[in-house]
């Protein structure tokens, strides 16, 4: 304590200069020096540190290799050591992660729980790590409270995490560099940090940033603490980060961070000495990493001098996993709020430092393809060339300079001096000018050496006005802007940009694939006959599975991830559908950057498979889960997994959803989806199985049943209900051979005729009852003619037409009265009805259009002359049927209905149009009749009646008196023929 | 004398650079003026500020670039002097520090941003911190020449002495070059190419040559010579500055200021310093100015929310349009109110500020005013401006 007398009386005169009234000011300051003579003398050695800071891990590396204890205690989630184990196969950055699916202890919107702990390689809590893994001789414990701690000290509720999460995650959503932003590492989890040292009450920070004239607390701690420590002696380093700790906890932090604050430490210091006391080891051979504001904690059970511990409250019964997931700094920087491009810069200081100091970092053996540094990293590789060269040499390596400096000495110097210029500074900031003004050039700017001239000395200038003695990375991007940046950025990045990319630009680190979980290594092993570099950002993979038969389960499985993880892997061509063998498929693949979906995949199941199947027995037995969700589940079964035994699960799960649906408001996707399954089982060998089969009988009656709500209810959409009667009629023929009976179908849709009043809903019924055989096309032409001739029913007209349109989804018969009903629209619809109703027309066609189209297309196609000069002699074909039917007594003569309706009219033998024909050419008739054998007299109509139009169509000739048809009696007058056949057949 | 005095029309009168001659047989002394520039009005800071100076200092310069710095974003107990210096300037220290910089480099400062974000005033505040001049000022219009630019002659003397030294009528640029001041040129970007051409040579070669003289016929630039230039960045495009030029420039944006805290120093320390000239005192209650700040800042979202020109008002809602709205609801309330500035007046002088175009603006403030202001009517404070907006609206016919 005596050796901090002499600054001690030193601020004590400041406080006197500076402050109005001196005394609060002067007993801050004793309250802080008592703070560092308490961390001082604590035999325990407490290392204060700061997160990403390079003069932490420069220090910490020294420190290790001048005096290595045999315990280190550090900061950190205590149940995140386990994977640490794993860090040897990665490259950094890297966050260590825990996750829980699910918990019962937490509130339910705050699952997955998902935690991450970032680490980079340049952060004395790796170089501890690096150490302790390489030096087996010293133990190293996390000490800090557990992940579920973290968690179960935050209100618990429903919103809390979410606003916790959202802070760091809005930011540069156009950056260009990293399109996987919204993947980017650490998205939505919560991040830990060891080491975390900054202010969090906002008006100490504004003040802060005001009197020091920086932007942001990064730039201030490097200007005024990182720079002025970096080079600094050990005794030098540890006063001046506690000092800074002291202000910052005294005075930056808000009152609930302290209390929390508070609460890790009492949790650290009990695992401490718990530690102690079990590994049977003095405190002076221990260590403790610690953010530098712990390390002058004012906490009862601060020191090994006091027994006083804390009791931890329990975990929850959460089951956690861990793992390790690449990190990236750009997301670092989002995480914690930081100025882009500080970890970059960070990174180059420490590069530039070590090369300047001679100071060899702690590295962890690599081993499989990550570890080639990538190309960028020149400098960093030097390095890496120069540290695997011997470890032994240690002893060889100066260190700066420890010194036994008393106290006093130590702060006063640090108050007095500058910091040591390093000699590679200069040579640094004239390669960056240099290089801005290369890369600006390809980015479109006008930028010529001058420029670089004008940069160099615009640093100069602004460092010496920013009290610096050589311009930090700040001073050079404010330069470069100042003199490169103009009205307009030419091209897609700004100079700001382009100097983050001179400053080091971002990295992402990769897991290796030792340290992968089983899942992700699976992945890895069956890609692998592709013969890809996963670890690349983006890989195209061409696959001829024609030539290489071989190849198709890596088709399987890159679908599956497709299908999990979207664009993780990208089908460019190819595609996978239900019956469909895969000939050719091209793929981007950009596994390597994403390797942290495909790492939280493994929380899920130990094989893709496995995850696929929970999902999808998830999907159906969600609360919202409907017959759509359930069926689609199937289809993925079939088209993922080929499983017939879940396709089978999740089927008869549908089963029960559809009977369970009283609106059937779903009924047309569940028709489409049902259509499409049936279709592909019909292709397969074994047919259909049980499980569709039920489906179809149980969707029949379903929705027979529904049907006559459904036309009455309004909040029933006409699309709805053209949806259930697709799958009435579309089945029908499966269903009924199932056991289903016509007649359920036949009384719902007499109950349902006299309940709507939808134009569109009548225009779909009268479809389905003239299919049903209910209803004539001459009463619906009458029922519409009517309609188009009372001018208050005209507006309903289009309601009708879309009716109908709808209808073609379920028989394409409907076709020729669409054309027919459409020209009439045209023709006679008065133009405040017609124009109104065309953008609807268009909607509806735009929306059933590549279903419809080709249908009424082809039916105009017959319907209309197909050239010019037939135009003048053509006749619409039903005006053509109206005329004779005026003159005619019979109502109806579809040929559907010839017999039923015959049974009721007079005398009248109604004939066809070619029956007609054949009555006016009677020679060719007569000749086969007598070639049969036959001669006989002509039977003449009565009558005649339009039939409906198609030639080829042989209409009935009908004999009302007798109850027979012509043919019948022409036969039964000439039995011989009939003899001949019957014996033929005998 | 060629200086030109062309106002600028398109600005708030409250912000306007009144510009004097430069020529020290102004009639007018400096406590007379109505508005000092800025190296008399702080005629006292400068004159400390150069006594404690120590720092070096570049070329002719009358006070080291940390000095300039202290004069234009005021003093922090952090640089340790004795006497307070106000801020005079807010905006990022950034870059009023990369202006500093640029003008000890060897380039020019261009000065760009939107109107009323405070270009001018910072120019004013560099060069009078640089050079002690700030009035070797060339507005830029489409009817500047290349004579404002370098010289003109004074035509009798031609007629009756010939061309000689004598009869020539140095621009505010030629008067900065010969003494190594600051020269100021307003509005760059309304200049003409062949006026922004003649600038190139200048900042590159720093002399101007006067071919008509046979001897002495070239005017050097002495060291400290350095060009201040403004741009207003909504004019972008009316005559584009050529490449060339721009590499003779190094470009500073000044941002619209966004932050409220900010904006309400600036809106205050401004409309004191306007009233002054008049000897009032400005006592503005914290509440009202909250009520315009918080207007304006309504106003803007609903500007940019605007999907057509028809819902925008042709006002640009500037800080200097809120300093003008102030200053005219004080002086509106001490000469025809009980000398408390009440927010029915503040109201009126917002609504008879802001309308320019009738009826159009007047739409388009009635519906912003019973559709945003109305809603903050349940605030007491609120209630008086809400009203008088009301009134004030109703009497354009």
């Amino acid at each position: 304590m005596s050796s901090l007398d002499h600054i001690r009386q030193q601020l004590h005169d400041a406080a006197a200069a500076f402050a109005t009234d001196a005394k609060p000011l002067a007993e801050l300051l004793e309250l802080m020096l008592d703070d560092v003579g308490r961390a001082l003398v604590e035999p325990l050695l407490i290392f204060p540190v700061c997160h990403h800071s390079p003069a932490s891990a420069l220090h910490m590396a020294q420190r290790l290799r001048q005096a290595p204890p045999k315990i280190i205690f550090m900061e950190g989630c205590e149940d995140m050591m386990s994977v640490l184990p794993q860090l040897r196969e990665c490259r950094l950055p890297i966050a260590l992660q825990a996750f829980a699916l699910d918990s019962n202890s937490f509130p339910v919107k705050w699952m997955p729980l998902n935690c991450i702990l970032p680490l980079t390689e340049f952060s004395a809590e790796f170089q501890v790590i690096a150490y302790c893994m390489t030096h087996p001789e010293t133990e190293l414990y996390f000490v800090d409270r557990s992940t579920d701690h973290v968690f179960q000290w935050m209100p618990q509720d429903e919103n809390e995490l979410e606003d916790k999460l959202a802070a760091p995650g809005e930011d540069d959503s156009g950056d260009d560099e990293s399109p996987q932003t919204k993947n980017a590492p650490g998205g939505s989890a919560l991040v830990l940090q060891v080491g975390a040292t900054r202010p969090s009450f906002a008006d100490f920070e504004h003040f802060l940033l005001r009197n020091a004239r920086v932007r942001s607390f990064q730039e201030w701690w490097e200007q005024y603490v990182e720079a002025a420590v970096l080079g600094a002696d050990f005794a030098t380093y540890r006063e001046v980060m506690l000092l800074v700790g002291s202000l910052l906890r005294r005075l930056g932090r808000a009152t609930a961070d302290v209390d929390s604050d508070r609460r890790r430490e009492q949790y650290m210091w009990t695992r401490i000495k718990e530690k102690l006391a079990e590994k049977k080891i003095a405190p002076r051979d221990a260590m403790w990493v610690c953010g530098a504001i712990h390390g002058v904690s004012d906490v009862e059970e601060f020191g090994t001098h006091s027994d006083k511990v804390w009791s931890i409250p329990a975990k929850s019964d959460t089951r956690w996993q861990y793992g390790l997931i690449p990190a990236s700094y750009a997301s670092i920087e989002r995480q914690f709020g930081h100025p882009a491009g500080t970890i970059s810069l960070a990174e180059s200081t420490w590069a530039k430092s070590m090369k300047a100091l001679n100071i060899k970092p702690f590295r962890l053996e690599k081993s499989g393809p990550e570890k080639k540094p990538a190309k960028n990293e020149s400098a960093k590789a030097a390095i890496a060339d120069a540290d695997e060269t011997d470890e032994k040499e240690e002893s060889n390596v100066p260190i700066i300079q420890p010194g036994v400096k008393t106290g006093d000495e130590i702060l006063e110097s640090f108050f007095s001096k500058p910091p040591v210029l390093i000699q590679q500074d200069e040579e640094q900031l004239l390669r960056w000018c240099v290089d801005l003004v290369n890369l600006a050039r390809k980015n479109g700017y006008l930028s010529s050496t001058a420029d670089a001239i004008a940069v160099y000395h615009t640093s100069k200038l602004l460092a010496g006005l920013r009290n610096r003695l050589h311009p930090t990375a700040n001073d050079f991007t404010d330069a470069a802007i100042t003199c490169v940046e103009k009205d307009r950025v030419p091209g897609k990045r700004d100079v700001t940009k382009l100097c983050q990319i001179i400053l080091g630009g971002d990295r992402t680190g990769v897991v290796g694939y030792g340290s992968l979980p089983k899942l992700a290594q699976d992945i890895y092993d069956r890609l692998k006959p592709l013969g890809l570099k996963l670890t690349q950002q983006v890989e195209r993979a061409l696959i001829d599975y024609k030539k290489h038969p071989e190849l198709l389960p890596c088709s399987d499985l890159l679908w599956m991830l497709h299908f999990l993880l979207g664009d993780i892997a990208r089908p460019v061509m190819g595609q996978r559908k239900l019956g469909e063998v895969p000939i050719q498929e091209s793929w981007d693949l950009s596994i390597g950057r994403n390797q942290r979906a495909i790492i939280e995949l493994a929380y899920e199941g130990v094989i893709l498979e496995h995850v696929i199947e929970k999902r999808l027995r998830a999907s159906v037995n969600e609360p919202n889960a409907t017959a759509v969700t359930a069926l689609a589940a199937c289809e993925n079964s079939l088209l993922y997994l080929k499983s017939e035994r879940l396709t089978e699960d999740l089927g008869n799960r549908a089963l029960s959803l559809v009977e369970l649906d009283p609106t059937a408001h779903d009924a047309p996707e569940v028709f489409t989806r049902v259509r499409r399954l049936v279709a592909y089982y019909r292709s397969t060998k074994t047919g259909l199985p049980k499980w569709i089969k039920n489906f179809v009988v149980t969707g029949y009656t379903h929705y027979t049943s529904v049907l006559p709500e459904a036309f009455s209810d309004r909040g029933t959409k006409p699309e709805q209900v053209a949806g259930m009667l697709a799958f009435v009629f579309t089945l029908e023929s499966l269903a009924l051979s199932l056991g289903c009976s016509r007649s359920q179908l036949v009384i719902a849709i007499g109950q349902a005729s006299s309940r709507t009043d939808d134009p569109t809903k009548q225009g779909l019924l009268w479809a389905a009852e003239w299919l049903l055989g209910l209803r004539a096309v001459e009463q619906i032409r009458a029922s519409l003619d009517s309609a188009l001739a009372n001018p208050l029913m005209l507006p309903a007209f289009p309601g009708y037409i879309s009716g109908f349109l709808l209808a073609l989804g379920f028989t394409p018969l409907v076709a020729r009265i669409v054309v027919e009903l459409i020209s009439k629209a045209f023709e006679r619809l008065p133009e405040e009805v017609l124009v109104p109703w065309l953008p609807s027309l268009m909607l509806l066609l735009r929306a059933h259009g590549a279903d419809l189209f080709p249908l009424v297309l082809k039916e105009v196609g017959n319907t209309f002359p197909k050239g010019l000069t037939e135009l003048k002699a053509w006749q619409a074909p039903w005006e053509q049927l109206e005329e004779p039917s005026e003159s005619s007594e019979a109502t109806d003569t579809d040929s559907e209905q010839g017999e039923s309706t015959s049974e009721n009219n007079g005398e009248a033998i109604i004939v066809s149009p070619i029956g007609q024909l054949l009555r006016q050419q009677r020679t060719a008739p007569s000749a086969i009749a007598a070639h049969l054998g036959e001669t006989g007299a002509w039977v003449e109509p009565v009558a005649t009646l339009p039939a409906q139009g198609e030639k080829a169509e042989v209409k009935a000739k009908v004999v009302k008196n007798s109850g027979a048809t012509e043919p019948l009696l022409l036969l039964q007058k000439y039995p011989t023929a009939m003899n001949e056949i019957a014996k033929l057949i005998d | 004398m060629a200086t030109t005095r062309q106002s600028k029309q398109t600005k708030a009168e409250s912000t306007e650079n009144t510009q004097t001659q430069s020529d020290s047989s102004s009639s007018v002394s400096a406590n007379e003026a109505l508005r000092a520039p800025a190296e008399r009005k702080y005629a006292d800071e400068l004159a400390y500020l150069a006594s404690i100076d120590t720092g070096p200092r570049p070329f002719s310069w009358r006070l080291s670039p940390k000095m300039v710095r202290i004069f234009v974003l005021g003093s922090t107990p952090a640089d340790k002097i004795e006497r307070p210096i106000s801020q005079k300037f807010f905006g990022d220290t950034t870059l009023v520090e990369r202006a500093i910089v640029t003008l000890a480099s060897d380039r020019g400062l261009l000065l760009i941003g939107d109107p009323g974000t405070g270009k001018s005033w910072l120019a004013e505040l560099l060069a009078a911190g640089l050079c002690g001049d700030s009035t070797l000022v060339v507005q830029g219009t489409a009817g500047t020449t290349e004579d404002q630019i370098k010289y003109s002659w004074n035509v009798s003397m031609v007629i009756a002495k010939g061309q000689s030294t004598e009869s020539i009528i140095p621009s505010p640029i030629m008067i900065a070059m010969q003494k190594g001041l600051h020269g100021r040129i307003e509005e760059l970007t309304r200049c003409t190419s062949d006026v922004q051409d003649a600038l190139i040579s200048i900042l590159s070669e720093k002399y101007v040559n006067i071919p008509e003289l046979k001897t002495d016929n070239v005017v050097f630039a002495r060291p400290g010579f350095n060009i201040i230039a403004t741009a207003n960045s909504r004019d972008r495009g009316v005559n584009e500055l050529s490449t060339a030029l721009k590499r003779r420039f190094n470009f500073v944006t000044i941002p619209t200021v966004t932050n409220k805290k900010s904006e309400k120093e600036i809106v205050l320390f401004r409309t004191t310093e306007l009233l002054a000239r008049n000897s009032i005192s400005v006592d503005v209650p914290p509440a009202l100015l909250d009520i315009l700040l918080q207007t304006f800042a309504d106003l803007r979202d609903a500007s940019n929310a605007a999907t057509n020109e028809e819902q925008k008002i042709e006002s640009s809602l500037s800080t200097a349009e809120q300093i003008g709205v102030l200053e005219d609801a004080i002086l509106h309330s001490r000469f025809f109110g009980d000398s408390t500035l009440k927010g029915e007046i503040l109201a009126g002088s917002l609504i008879g500020g802001l309308v320019r175009k009738i009826p159009e603006d007047v739409t388009v403030l009635n519906k912003f005013w019973h559709t945003v202001v109305e809603k903050r009517v349940s605030d007491s404070d609120w209630k008086g401006f809400v009203e008088g907006g009301k009134i004030a609206l109703g009497k354009f016919k």
